[in-house]
């Protein structure tokens, strides 16, 4: 036992990745920016920045500010549009044996349309992640995100376009994420992703202005954890399709946490800037937790959270 | 890269230099580019700190690399109190170069305060490269104070002409750097002079409106706040003259952290 490498492969709503790990969206780029820092092969799957039908210049500076155990962003979805995406950022992917799961975001539904049928096009691309989540942009995701009924109508929309496994990511900045989950479920989603960033400020109390010029941002980073991770157990519960757990994962062990509560998979999100190779530590990490607890599979691992602690 | 702190020094009120040993493997630094710093394992403060090198050498089996800093803020105040032994991580070098100019004739740095620390390793750089030739380094270095002029001695022994200013008179020039290099402005060939420049937004924006009417080429290192430092996060972006919509954000960590001061919107 001790000599075999343990099964790390996933089923994500008809998607199999070879392992659980896959990079948050917009914390990545589009793959290229970090392939000089690690083995983009071994990644679980490449989720690209948000990507939307019309080019984005995005907010203006300053778009970021440090805050305790995380960081504050309001880039304000830059990206080059669909066809610029198509044209010059996916190519280079093909390189890799690594599934690409490009996040789609629109201001209508309309929007949604366009660009998933335009990828669902493409030979690359293996899975969409929806954004309805995003916080920044004032007509952006979040309609469509903090209401069942939009959340709903987008993913039927989404679904009917595309044979593609559909990801809809959620955003945590609602009274009931599981209202949602449930509506998005309801509307065919293949899996559900969790938490997009938490909705925050900062001041200047020199010079009485916002850090960011957009005044809000989303917060990420390890002081979102506990909250993505009791969203995601709460999600989990309600829902029977996959779970991607996303927020504040800097190491093998946030990971395993969000897995043993249910989390098909996860996303790293902020932790690639602090360290590139977060991805690559998690995965060795969880596969070394594997061992060292005798399972042959993660899928063994997913879901045995013992929540009264009876074995104890 | 793992490092390890070799020494970290005050060397005047809140300025420290910090050298790190790291493996031999650690890519030498062009001048201009930059290294993302942290305590190892440290979640708060989360992000490295963005700082251009001051000084780079290899061995047979190390590199080391020197960061002169000025404490600023938590970051750099938590950095402030490593000691000899404890572990940094250091990523990069990050970031675009300055284009250097072996055969120029006069080439011009022009610094503010902190912003001398990547300026030393250019003029360095341009030292080494010129040797035995004629070359004339001249550097203009203005900081609030004198004890504030950290580095002074070292840019002495690289320039052939250094001058000075302080916005308190107690050295030098009494003013702003920008004022005392307005007044040479013209003595510099626009054809043979190179000038280079790295300091606070304010520095930089006065000269870029010293140099309107003047063709001289002038490289500036812009400082902005960074996450990634590879081009991945557009966190650190900084807008360009002369363009709009997605093509007026460069980011300052892949595009930059060097630019062509005409490039830049200063708003």
């Amino acid at each position: 036992m001790e000599n075999v490498r343990p099964e790390m492969q996933v089923d994500i709503g008809g998607l199999i990745i070879k392992n659980p790990v896959m990079t948050a969206s917009g914390t990545f780029g589009y793959g290229k920016e970090y392939a000089p820092y690690l083995d983009i092969r071994r990644l679980g799957a490449i989720i690209t920045k948000g990507i939307s039908l019309e080019p984005r210049a995005g907010n203006k500076p300053p778009r970021i500010m440090e805050t305790p155990c995380g960081m504050l962003n309001a880039i304000g979805l830059e990206n080059p549009g669909v066809h610029a995406f198509i044209k010059e950022k996916l190519p280079f992917l093909r390189e890799f044996d690594v599934p690409v799961i490009a996040n789609v975001f629109g201001e209508t539904i309309d929007d949604f349309k366009k660009v998933t049928e335009l990828l669902s096009e493409t030979k690359e691309v293996e899975g969409l992640e929806i954004n309805i989540s995003c916080p920044n942009v004032k007509k952006g995701g979040i309609i469509f995100g903090s209401d069942p009924d939009m959340a709903h109508a987008v993913t039927k929309e989404v679904k009917r376009l595309t044979d593609l496994p559909v990801i809809i990511k959620l955003t945590p900045n609602v009274t009931d994420i599981c209202l949602i989950a449930e509506s998005v479920e309801g509307g065919g989603a293949d899996a559900i992703s969790l938490i997009n960033t938490l909705t925050g400020m900062s001041v200047d109390i020199e010079r009485r202005i916002p850090h960011l010029a957009n005044v809000t941002g989303g917060l990420s980073g390890p002081a979102i954890k506990p909250i993505a991770l009791r969203m995601v157990w709460q999600v989990v519960k309600r829902v029977k399709i996959p779970v991607i757990g996303i927020g504040g994962i800097a190491n093998a062990g946030d990971a395993l946490e969000f897995l043993i509560v249910g989390a098909r998979a996860v996303q790293v999100g902020t932790a690639n800037f602090v360290n590139p190779c977060a991805t690559m530590d998690i995965i060795d990490g969880i596969e070394k937790y594997l061992k060292r607890h005798n399972m042959a599979d993660v899928n063994d691992l997913i879901g045995t959270f013992d929540e009264e602690g009876k074995t104890c | 890269m793992n490092g390890t702190v070799v020494k970290n020094k005050e060397i005047c009120a809140g300025h420290f230099l910090l050298s790190v040993k790291l493996p031999e493997s650690f890519k030498t630094p062009m001048p201009g580019q930059f290294v993302m710093t942290r305590e190892t394992g440290r979640i708060d403060p989360l992000l490295g700190r963005p700082f251009g090198v001051y000084h780079f050498e290899k061995s047979e089996n190390e590199a080391t690399v020197k960061i002169l800093y000025k404490v600023v803020g938590k970051g750099t105040l938590l950095l402030s109190r490593l000691r000899e032994g404890d572990f940094v991580e250091v990523l990069g070098p990050y970031g675009r170069a300055f284009d250097v100019y072996p055969e120029a004739g006069r080439v011009v740095f022009i610094c503010g305060g902190i912003g001398v620390a990547p300026i030393t390793y250019l003029a360095s750089h341009y030292r080494r490269l010129t040797g035995a030739r004629n070359v004339k380094l001249v550097c203009y270095y203005g900081a609030n104070k004198a004890e504030n002029l950290v580095g002074i001695e070292k840019i002495k022994d690289i320039c052939s002409e250094v001058f000075i200013s302080t916005d308190d008179g107690s050295a030098g020039f009494h003013g702003l750097i920008t004022a005392k290099f307005s007044e040479d402005i013209s003595s510099y060939d626009p054809g043979s002079s190179k000038i280079y420049a790295c300091g606070p937004r304010s520095m930089l924006k006065q000269l870029s409106e010293l140099l309107a009417e003047n063709s001289v080429s002038c490289q500036i290192l812009m400082e902005e706040r960074m996450a990634c430092g590879v081009g991945a996060c557009l966190g650190c972006t900084v807008l360009l003259n002369d363009v709009e919509g997605i093509g007026a954000h460069a980011r300052a960590c892949t595009d930059g952290p060097v630019f062509n001061i005409r490039d830049i919107r200063w708003g």
